[in-house]
This record gives structure tokens, sequence and C-alpha cells, in this order.
């Protein structure tokens, strides 16, 4: 009986602590680490400006191969740092740094999450640093028999698609708006008709295909990587019903980190970046 | 004698204050993170969420997988475990371990070697495909994945249970006529309920959490194959709210079964006894 009771204080006493942190700023991450090696050296903007530690880069999954080159020439050209990616579905990201998630670097495929970032003050200025192109791709024995973009309609098939918030889906739906327009009324539906499966971003909808699990989705140019490209066919959507997915960078304002996070979006704007992000399928960012 | 009677009586208020410390922790480490999905449904406007068309569509498909995933698991892993309680064979030790497996296996890893026996390409789902037979993306992959990772919760549970049943028992019923399927409804069953009836709650409660192998083997679409975790996690990326709300409704429905379950697991074994 008396634990009983003691149990029940110790819940309550809980309870409060909840009700009371619930009014209190809940804003402070509270996070430890990183602090050690504050920059020094201030003088150099670039990338080299001595700053050392720890950056956590949060970037669409589309730009994985991208980043994981990228971060392996930062940490070359900055010894002594660490740069940590975590790829994901751009609205997925954005949800966990609203949520106070330690990242210093946002890289989002889509304009309006970031600009639902900046609204919320969650990070710097952004930049846009590249583009790219939504195309479909089938398995490469195309069960489906889907030869050309029309055919998503009328194929017998099974299609998978990303998320809905996730940016290659809200582009797709905008392609298939487009289509319906240029195609007849329909279009879009008899495709959405088909979508067995939402993925939790463009990568796993890319490996669904891969897999040869599902008949098409939506990726975008640069997801057709050395990984897949045997296994996968890529058919352009029509330029007159495409549109041009924006990638936008920018640091966030939480950042532990802020100089080596700037140092990142630099290099990525930067030439470097520039030229290995057109390796791995990129188009360059507009003027 | 006395005085190592009061050294024990020290030592004993030390030990009690330590499991009661201990207990108070683990009550209040459970109980936190509960307390603050309501707290936040209450402070924000979450509540609205809870009755959207996709809670709706998650909640009763995951009502509907997890009932078929238990009768099946019943059905099946009944006698399935008495014949592991009852029976000594050559292979039993590999088989006892075989459905254990799921337990220590992560359900990510359930999902991968799901689709490789029963998707498209699968072992299995190859020659499925050839009848016009296709599991991944449906609802039926639902509940094989809820089946895979669930079924040991239940047969470990079972096969205890029958093994407590004293084998005279059975055998006194068969003297007096019982037949062994009447002996086996009759007298084992009913002794072996308690068990019967926690193993099938765990694995219940296991199949109503399971997201990995389910998101990948039968992939996430709302009404067919978006069980209440896909939807949370779904949720997650888009509206923070409904992933509460989804989160609290699910716990209601939890609870609410559990204690149903509880309840009425008590009054058929006190009308038994």
């Amino acid at each position: 009986m008396r634990l009983e009771r003691l149990v029940v204080v110790v819940f309550s006493v809980f309870a409060a602590s909840v009700l009371v942190g619930c009014d209190g700023g809940s804003g402070g991450g509270g996070d430890d680490g990183g602090g050690s090696g504050e920059g020094s050296s201030k003088e150099g903007g670039g990338t080299t400006g001595g700053a050392s530690g720890e950056i956590t880069v949060f970037a669409a999954s589309s730009l994985t191969d991208a980043f994981e080159d990228l971060a392996g020439r930062f940490e070359e050209r900055n010894p002594g740092t660490t740069v940590r990616p975590s790829y994901a579905g751009s609205s997925e990201l954005l949800a966990q740094i609203q949520q106070g998630a330690p990242a210093d670097v946002f890289a989002s495929a889509s304009e309006t999450l970031m600009d639902k970032a900046v609204e919320e003050d969650l990070v710097g200025e952004p930049a846009e640093f590249a583009r790219n192109r939504p195309v479909v791709i089938v398995p490469a024995d195309n069960p489906a028999g889907i030869e050309e973009f029309q055919d998503l309609a009328t194929a017998d098939g099974r299609y998978v698609l990303a998320e809905e918030g996730v940016p290659i889906a809200d582009y797709a739906a905008e392609v298939l708006a487009n289509a319906d327009a240029e195609y007849g009324v329909g279009f879009e539906q008899a495709v959405l008709d088909k979508i067995a499966s939402r993925e939790a971003n463009v990568r796993a909808a890319a490996n669904r295909i891969a897999l040869g699990e599902a008949d098409a989705t939506f990726v975008y140019q640069s997801d057709v990587t050395q990984d897949i490209e045997d296994r996968v066919r890529a058919i352009e959507v029509p330029e007159d019903v495409n549109v041009i997915a924006a990638y936008p960078i920018a640091t966030v304002a939480d950042s532990q980190n802020p100089e080596l996070a700037q140092a990142w979006v630099d290099l990525v704007l930067g030439e470097d970046g520039q030229r290995v992000l057109e390796e791995y399928g990129f188009e360059p960012a507009a003027g | 004698m006395k005085r190592r009677r009061k050294t024990a009586g020290g030592r004993d208020v030390l030990a009690t204050g330590f499991a009661v410390g201990a207990l108070a922790l683990l009550a209040g480490f459970v109980s936190l993170p509960l307390l603050s999905l309501v707290v936040w449904t209450v402070n924000e406007r979450a509540w609205a969420a809870m009755a959207s068309p996709e809670a709706v569509d998650a909640l009763l498909l995951s009502a509907k997988t997890t009932a078929v995933t238990l009768a099946v698991l019943i059905l099946v892993g009944t006698p399935a475990a008495y014949v592991l309680a009852r029976a000594e064979f050559r292979g039993k030790r590999l088989i006892n371990s075989l459905v254990d497996i799921p337990v220590v296996l992560p359900p990510s890893a359930a999902g991968i070697a799901l689709l490789l026996a029963f998707g498209r390409l699968g072992l299995l789902g190859e020659h499925l495909r050839v009848f016009g037979i296709e599991l991944a993306f449906t609802t039926a992959a639902v509940v094989i994945a809820e089946l895979f990772v669930a079924a040991p919760f239940y047969v470990r549970q079972a096969v205890t249970g029958f093994g407590e049943v004293d084998r005279e028992l059975e055998e006194a019923a068969q003297v007096d006529g019982a037949d062994k399927m009447t002996a086996f409804f009759r007298i084992t069953v009913p002794l072996a309920f308690p068990a019967l009836v926690a193993g099938a709650v765990t694995a219940w409660a296991r199949a109503l959490g399971e997201f990995g192998a389910t998101i990948i083997f039968a992939g996430s679409f709302r009404g067919v194959t978006q069980t209440i975790p896909l939807a949370i996690f779904a949720a997650f990326e888009k509206d923070f709210d409904a992933s509460v709300a989804l989160s609290v409704l699910v716990l209601g429905f939890a609870f609410t079964v559990i204690l149903t379950v509880r309840y009425l697991s008590r009054r058929a074994t006190e009308y038994e006894g």
C-alpha cells in the first residue's frame, strides 16, 4: 500500500515537472558537443579558416553520393574536422530541425521547405546551389512495358512514389498536373491509381525499382547512380510537362559550429563543389 | 543472535529502499514520455487530428491486421506449441531455436528477409507471381510481417504453459474415456489458459507495434498497408500534431484492449477455478 502511494507521488512529481517544462522555453537543445575547438583564428572566411570540430550536415537524400564525396574533400582540406552527413527526405529533415535536432547545415531539395525553415527562423540566408530534373525510372527488364512517359497512364503496372511532402513527390504531382493539361484529363488520376506504396524518400523509391518490386517511380536524373544504373532504365519526362528542382542550402541558426557550417556552404557553392555536383548529375544553379 | 538479526534488518531496509527507488525510477521513466504525449495533445489542437480520415484508416487497418494475425497465430501456434511441449523428436532443438529467431532479429532485417522470400523476385514470390499472386504492397503482406515478428512471443509462452500442465491429468482424462482432442480442450487448454492469454497479449502488442518489417516488405499506402506505426512515421514529416494524435490514439487503443483482455481472462479463470 505504501509502495503504491510512493509510486503515485513520483508520478505526480514527474507530471508537475512536465507541465512546468511546457511553459518554460523548450528550445535549448542542451548540446554539449563541439565547443572545445572554438575557432581561434578569425582571419580567413574561406574553407580553410582554421576552424575545427564537427558539423552535422542535413541533406536531401538525392544528395547522398555527391555530399559523401564532398565530405571527404572537406575533411582533407580542413584537418581535424569531421563532417557527419545525415540523409533523408527534405521534409523529414525539416521536421527534425523543427524538433531541435543538432544540425549545422540544411541542404534541401525544395525551395518551399527551405522557405518554411526561413520563416521559422531555423536557418540563415539560403542560397541555391544546384538544380535537378525529375525523370521516371523503370526496372531494366521493364515488366510493365513502359517505353515513354505517356505509357505511365495506360501501362498495367504498379508504381511507388515518395511520401507526400517529400520534394520529389511534390515535383511529380506538378509534372502529373501538367500532363493532365497536356495529354488529357484523367492522366494524373490514372497514374496515381497505380501507386502501391509511398516511400520515405527518393532513394527508397529508387531502390524499389532497382529491386524490381515496382514498375515505375519518379526520381531525379542524378539518382540514376552507378549503383543502380544497370538495374534501371530512365525515361525522360517531356520538356513541356517537366519541372526543375532547385536545391537551396543554408546554415542552421542553432549551429554549435557556425564557422565550420559556413565553410561547408562555401565549399558547396564554390568552384570545386559545383564541379563535384555536376559530376554526380546535378545541373548548375541559376545564374 | 539479537544483534545479528538487527544488522540483517538494517540490510533489509537498505535493500527495500533500493528496490523501491528502482521501481519509482522505472515508473517515472515510463510515465514521463506517455504523460508528455497526453500533455501535448491537451495543449495543442491535436485532438482534431485523431478523427482525421488518415488516422481512422490507420487505426482500422491496424485493428484488422492484428486481429487476423492473432487468429492465425492461435490456430497454428497452439497445436505447434503443444507438439513442442510434449513430443520428443529429432531436430526439436533446431526447431525450438528457429521459432525464437524472429525475437532477436531486428524487424528491418526481417523485412528484407520477407522481401527476398515473398517479394516479386523472391524465392517463393517469383513462383507465386506465375499464378498472379503478388504479396508485396498488399494488406496480406502486413499480416505476414506481423506474424513473422509476433509468432515467437505466443508460441514460447504457450510451450511453457503446456509444459506446466501435469501430463497425468491428461492421461487420467483419457483413462476416463475422453479422446485426445477432448482431453486437450477440456483439461490442457483450460489449465494453460493464463499462459496462452499472456502469450496472445504480448504477441498482439508486438504485432500492433510492428514497423520495420512492414515498411520494408509491405510498403506504406493509406488504407492498404499504412498501419498506425507507419502513419505516425509519415505524419512526423508533414504534421507533427497529427503524429502526436496518432500516438495517443494507439496508446489508448492498446491500453483498452489489454485491460479488457486482463479483465475477461481473470473472470474466465475465476469461473474455471
